[in-house]
C-alpha cells in the first residue's frame, strides 16, 4: 500500500502537470504490478472523483466554470459513463487493454490553449439560445471581462455522450477528449473549458462508480491509497504547474505516455 | 460581475459549490488516512490484498450506506473509516447536483431545475438498482 501511496502521489503530480489527469497514467501501472485491469478500472474512477472535486473547487470559486453548461452537458456525460462502465464488467478483459491503448493515442492530439484573443462564434443555434448557455469570466492574465457564448450543443452534447462512455469503460477522466469537444465544437474558450471539463469529470466518475461499486472489483486497499495518493499529487502538482520548463514536461509527458502504451499493447497481445 | 448569464446570485451558487467540493475532498482524503493507519494497526502489515472482505459488496449504494453505520464501533474499524471516506467522496457530486436543483428551483431558473434533477434522477436509478 506504501508503495501504491508513493506512486499515486506521483501520478497524481504528473498528472496535474500535464493535464493529463491521475487515472489514465495510474490504471496502466496497477497492470504493470499484477493488477486484473477491471480491478484497476474500478479504482481509477473512484480516485479521479478526488482530484476532480478538488481541482474544480478552485475554478469555480474564481468563476471561471460555467455551471450550467455543466449541468446541460453532464446529462449526456452520466448516461455514456454508466453505459460504458455497464460494457466494461461485462466483456472479455483483452479488449480493454486495446481500448485503452487507443485512448492513450489520443492524448497526444492534446489542444494546445491558443494565445489567439476568443471571437464569439457568428451564430448560435436555436436550442443554444434556449438554454442560455453563454456566459462571461474575468481573464486574470489580460485583466479583461471575457464574454461568450457556445453553438452546437446537440453535437457537442453527443461529444459528450463519447467521452463518457470512453470514461466509464477505462476508469479515466477523459479530460482531453471533453477538452477537444468543448473548444472545437461548442466553442468555448480555453480557459472556461478546461474549468468545466474538470467540473463534469466529477460527475462522470461518480456515474461510472454507481456501476462499479457493487461489482465485486473494488478492492479498498487498492482504492484507499490511489485516492490519498492521486489528491496529494494533485494539490501539489497544481502548485508548482508555472515552476516547471515546458519543454521537460512535454519530453517527459512524451516518453512515460509511450512506454505505457508498448505496455498495455503487449498485455494485450499476450492474453489473446 | 458582466451582464451576459452570470447575475451576482449565480456567483453565490459558485460560492457553496466550491465548498461542497472542497469539505467532502478533505473529508474522505482525512477518513482515508485514518482508515489506512488503523488497517496498519490491526493487520499490521499494509500489503494490497485480494481477500473477499477487502472488496466492496452488498446490495445497492443507499442500502449500503445504512449498512455501514450500523458497525460504527464494531470491530472492523479500519475498514469502516475507508469505505466512509468512499461514501464521502462519492455523496460529493451527488450533494452539489441536489443544491445546484435547490437553487435553480429557488432562483426560478425552471430549465436548469428540470436539466438538474433529470441528472440526480439518473443517478439516484444508477446507485441504487446496481
Amino acid at each position: 500500500m506504501i508503495t501504491l501511496l508513493l506512486i499515486s502521489i506521483a501520478v497524481g503530480l504528473l498528472g496535474s502537470l500535464t493535464g493529463l489527469g491521475g487515472a489514465s497514467i495510474l490504471t496502466p501501472i496497477l497492470v504493470l504490478l499484477g493488477i486484473p485491469i477491471k480491478e484497476a478500472v474500478a479504482c481509477g474512477m473512484v480516485a479521479i472523483i478526488a482530484t476532480s472535486s478538488g481541482s474544480a473547487a478552485s475554478f469555480v470559486k474564481q468563476r471561471i466554470t460555467n455551471i450550467k453548461l455543466a449541468m446541460y452537458l453532464e446529462m449526456f456525460t452520466i448516461i455514456g459513463a454508466i453505459a460504458g462502465a455497464t460494457i466494461t464488467i461485462i466483456i472479455a478483459p483483452v479488449f480493454l487493454y486495446f481500448l485503452f491503448a487507443a485512448f492513450l493515442l489520443t492524448s497526444f492530439i492534446k489542444v494546445r490553449s491558443s494565445f489567439k484573443a476568443y471571437t464569439l462564434p457568428e451564430k448560435q443555434d436555436r436550442i443554444s439560445k434556449w438554454l442560455g448557455l453563454e456566459g462571461s469570466y474575468y481573464d486574470e492574465s489580460t485583466k479583461q471581462v471575457i464574454n461568450y457564448r457556445c453553438t452546437n450543443s446537440i453535437l457537442g452534447g453527443l461529444g459528450m455522450f463519447v467521452a463518457g462512455l470512453a470514461a466509464g469503460m477505462l476508469g479515466i477522466g477523459a479530460g482531453a477528449f471533453k477538452v477537444i469537444v468543448h473548444e472545437k465544437v461548442l466553442k468555448m474558450p480555453p480557459k472556461v473549458s478546461s474549468a468545466t471539463s474538470a467540473f463534469i469529470i466529477g460527475m462522470t466518475a461518480l456515474a461510472g462508480v454507481s456501476v462499479y461499486l457493487f461489482s465485486g472489483l473494488l478492492n479498498v486497499t487498492l482504492m484507499a491509497p490511489m485516492a490519498v495518493g492521486v489528491t496529494i499529487g494533485a494539490v501539489v502538482g497544481g502548485r508548482w504547474l508555472n515552476k516547471i520548463r515546458d519543454r521537460n514536461l512535454k519530453i517527459l509527458f512524451l516518453v512515460i505516455v509511450t512506454l505505457l502504451i508498448i505496455q498495455m499493447l503487449y498485455k494485450g497481445v499476450t492474453s489473446l | 460581475m458582466n451582464s451576459l448569464s452570470l447575475g451576482s446570485g449565480e456567483s453565490k451558487l459558485e460560492t457553496i459549490i466550491s465548498y461542497i467540493l472542497i469539505i467532502g475532498v478533505v473529508v474522505s482524503v482525512v477518513f482515508e488516512i485514518i482508515g489506512i493507519t488503523l488497517y496498519y494497526s490491526s493487520y499490521g502489515n499494509l500489503q494490497i490484498s485480494q481477500d473477499k472482505i477487502l472488496f466492496i459488496s452488498g446490495q445497492n449504494f443507499f442500502a449500503f450506506i445504512i449498512d455501514q453505520t450500523q458497525h460504527l464501533f464494531g470491530i472492523q474499524n479500519a475498514l469502516l473509516f475507508i469505505t466512509l471516506g468512499l461514501i464521502i467522496l462519492i455523496l460529493t457530486p451527488y450533494v452539489r447536483a441536489i443544491t445546484s436543483a435547490i437553487y435553480f428551483a429557488w432562483e426560478k431558473h425552471y430549465k436548469y431545475c428540470l436539466i438538474t434533477l433529470f441528472v440526480i434522477v439518473v443517478l439516484t436509478l444508477s446507485l441504487a438498482l446496481h
